[in-house]
């Protein structure tokens, strides 16, 4: 009997201890795991602008988050984005609704700071407050719209869809026509080596810029680049050379990787979903801001 | 000093105990990933020794395998969680392999058979030369993946031109790790019949 | 008498996954699926009207994500027997995701919605079959070696392994996902993950082994001494942490256990008849025991690779 108190008494003493060791680690490292998510989120975004890093970038440019999000209540579903509308040191934001055929619905202000506003649950929050009870809200996907002067200079999407195994999730730049002036994949489950070469330069950049037009009929075909493009594309001849050749292909469909016609297949059919469901929904809500002439920093 | 000689060479837990075998063939695809991982399990090893040999008076007898469970654990948990936090790009390509480390069963052993009779001095040290083990033999596999799977090594293109894409592919780790257990085997064979000669 | 019970189980767990699918089919739109690539086919509780139902603008289709894009329809062509409409639609369908069809001022009815996704059933069969062939544990993820080498030298030491590492592999995954869905998450104690399964891992093996022993000691004369292997093996904590990733249902962990542990049991299976002929073989010494096993492995696993990309449903 005694036997069994004593094991039982050092058993939980061990697991107490054990769970205060990992608890403290918890607390310690979660801050420094969102701060490094966050450094490399602004890594790929600097980069595909084209720049090679944070100290590049001139004053004048400025980052504004438009967030969306499935709004669903008794009056049915409806499309919400939080927009920063400026002003003001706490930097307002503001809810617009669009019901489903793209007409503006409600307008609620929502007072949160931009810094606040990137972390998810404070946004939620916030928003859900505004919106009052009775409406489930449902986060869908972020837009970062670069701005300078208030004028558009790029926006940033990210978007997520079905590769040869499992999921591809990438990140555009896509210019203010809809254009693509950048192709970054964030993550991806392919076959190193034949899958996994999505992530090489001379796949990625055959997207920049394709035209919104042409991304409509992008199609994938099954043959060999030619070993010029293939230069241009690594950056391994001169800038006007290159710029000479992309030009020349700019309209082509995309080169299948050797061996991954399926993954390169799915990277382009997943890039214009993304886009033209993106231009759809923006052309939208730039119709509503200036109907309802909602003043925006861009 | 021996102690660590002898986790490199004699008891290399991957090449001769034949132990932890899942990550030397899964993940081994570049010296990088094997450096990192077998950092990890260096870590693990060492304060998991460390700890065991300061508590071993403490241990009941009948709970000596929940207890070194319970220690791996709340190591490999502490070490997932600076990882993940620190170098979140190579955590990612190691995917689970490192929670798995707690299933290894290399670091029980060890617990078993030297943590719980040595003092911490020399539990530090075999659970150091087991860990650099582990590392040395992550890495060699490693190297030799990478340099015939991709011609590069740590990422710097070394011949320019991929060999055998074949090696890189998950399912060779198998292959490497066979022929250079046979490697072993056949010094030791050697070893045995010089031995044998002297004698 | 263990098995027969576990298979009764399997057979009632699956029964219950597709009872209530059957059942769902009430109201207007009776029966509702994919057809070819860009078609949904409606089958209704009642006769309609042939030019009424053939009217595009009639519906509106969407993801059921996506609710403002509406997807393009190019035609709707009534059934023979106007019970029924198949809509065509202008783009290949991403069947994967659910879709949402409405249908406006038909016949009385002034609306109706039906949901359009692949059947629930397939969707955990392929769960089941990714892990046994496609994402099979051992040659494909290269999980739980250390005890694959050692038991795999005759075929009876393997069916003894693979049986009873499946039975505490779905009995920990299961226990698992209690533990995990309602004490891990709601208490926000996510990094005990590790610790929480390994512990629930023991305490299955303590308690099979305690069971076994009371209740069938002719039994835990064969597979007793396999117990303890289990908690060395990678896969039994490997899944899980899958299933606590991916965030899966009670149905889908089960089918993922049940997977794992019969794709452990087929490897080893596989692997014991190699080995049986090995041990006749000429072998050089440099590579007997350990290395031809291993390269034998390697070439399973270049076969499983042929699985990669399999898609049933």
């Amino acid at each position: 009997m005694k036997d069994i108190v004593t094991i039982i008494f050092r058993l939980t003493l061990s697991c107490l201890v054990a769970g205060f060791i990992m608890g403290t680690f918890f607390i310690l490292t979660s801050k420094a795991k969102k701060h490094n998510e966050h450094v490399n989120e602004e890594k790929v975004m600097y980069s595909l602008l084209g720049y090679k890093d944070a100290s590049e970038i001139p004053d004048s440019l400025k980052f504004y988050e438009l967030y969306r999000y499935v709004v669903s209540g008794p009056g049915g579903k409806f499309i919400g984005y939080l927009v920063p509308t400026g002003g003001g040191k706490d930097g307002g934001h503001s809810f617009v609704s669009l019901d489903l055929t793209g007409k503006l619905a409600d307008i609620k202000k929502v007072s949160i700071s931009s810094e606040n506003a990137m972390d998810k649950d404070s946004r939620d929050k916030a928003i859900a407050a505004a919106l009052g009870s009775g409406k489930d809200i449902l986060y869908a996907d972020k837009t970062i719209i670069v701005s300078e002067n208030a004028g558009r200079n790029a926006y940033l999407v990210t978007g997520k869809f079905p590769g040869f195994k499992n999921f591809v999730s990438v990140m555009l730049a896509l210019k203010p026509d809809f254009s693509v002036q950048g192709l970054a994949i964030l993550e991806h489950e392919e076959d190193p080596g034949l899958g996994a070469e999505i992530e090489k330069d001379y796949f990625k950049n055959q997207f920049i810029d394709k035209s919104f037009e042409t991304l409509k009929t992008l199609d994938v075909v099954k043959e060999p680049i030619p070993e010029k493009y293939l230069k241009a594309l690594e950056n391994r001849m001169q800038k006007d050379e290159a710029e000479k050749i992309r030009r020349q292909f700019k309209n082509h469909d995309i080169y299948a990787l050797t061996g991954a016609t399926i993954s390169s297949r799915s990277v382009t059919n997943g890039v214009r979903g993304i886009v033209q469901k993106f231009a759809y929904r923006l052309n939208i809500l730039d119709t509503v801001l200036k109907e309802q002439k909602i003043v925006v920093p861009f | 000093m021996q102690l660590i000689a002898n986790g490199i060479l004699k008891e290399n837990p991957i090449f001769r105990l034949a132990l932890s075998m899942c990550p030397a063939v899964g993940i081994s695809t570049t010296v990088m990933n094997g450096l990192l991982l077998g950092i990890a399990v260096l870590f693990v090893q060492v304060c998991s020794s460390v700890t065991i040999s300061m508590v071993k008076n403490f241990i009941h007898p009948r709970i000596r395998i929940p207890t070194y469970t319970l220690t791996i654990a709340t190591w490999v948990t502490v070490i997932d969680m600076v990882l993940s936090a620190y170098m979140p790009v190579a955590y990612a390509k190691m995917g689970i392999f490192v929670k798995l480390i707690v299933a290894f069963a290399i670091i029980t052993m060890r617990l078993e058979m030297f943590a719980c009779k040595e003092p911490v001095g020399a539990s530090f040290w075999d659970g150091f030369g087991m860990g650099l083990g582990f590392l040395i033999g992550m890495m060699s596999i490693g190297f030799v993946r990478e340099l015939l799977g991709s011609g590069a090594i740590l990422g710097y293109d070394v011949l320019g031109f991929k060999p055998l894409l074949f090696f890189i592919l998950p399912s060779a780790g198998f292959f490497v790790v066979g022929l250079m257990m046979a490697f072993f085997n056949y010094i030791e064979i050697f070893y045995k019949r010089k031995k044998g000669f002297k004698a | 008498m263990n098995r027969i019970r576990i298979r009764l189980i399997s057979i009632i767990a699956l029964l219950c996954a597709v009872v209530p699918g059957l059942v769902y089919g009430a109201g207007f739109i009776s029966k509702q699926s994919f057809g070819e690539k860009n078609q949904i086919k409606l089958r209704f509780s009642v006769q309609v009207d042939k030019a009424k139902v053939a009217d595009i603008h009639k519906y509106t289709v969407y993801e059921e994500q996506d609710p403002d894009i509406l997807l393009p329809i190019a035609s709707a062509k009534p059934d023979p027997d106007s019970k029924g409409v198949s809509l065509t639609f202008k783009q290949v369908l991403n069947t994967a995701h659910t879709h949402v069809v409405t249908i406006k001022n038909l016949d009385g009815v002034s609306s109706a919605v039906a949901k359009v996704s692949k059947s629930y059933l397939g969707y955990l069969i392929s769960i089941l079959i990714s892990a046994l062939l496609i994402n099979n544990f051992v040659f494909t993820k290269y999980l739980g070696l250390c005890v694959f080498f050692g038991t795999s030298k005759r075929k009876s030491t393997a069916k003894g392994m693979g049986v009873v590492f499946t039975i505490v592999m779905v009995v920990s995954a299961s226990m698992s996902w209690f533990f995990y869905n309602y004490i891990l998450i709601p208490f926000n104690l996510n990094f005990l993950q590790i610790v929480v399964f390994i512990g629930l891992v023991s305490l299955t093996v303590q308690a099979v082994d305690t069971i076994l022993r009371k209740v069938n000691p002719i039994l835990f004369n064969s597979f007793g001494v396999y117990l303890v292997l289990v908690i060395a093996n990678c896969v039994i904590i490997a899944v899980p942490l899958i299933l606590a990733n991916n965030a899966y249902n009670y149905y889908e962990t089960f089918m993922l256990s049940l997977g794992a542990g019969g794709g452990f049991l087929l490897a080893l299976y596989l692997m014991s008849s190699v080995s049986e002929r090995m041990q006749l073989a000429k072998i050089p010494p440099t590579f007997k025991g350990l290395p031809i096993a291993f390269i034998v492995a390697g070439q399973f696993a270049l076969a499983f690779l042929g699985f990669s990309g399999l898609q049933i449903f």
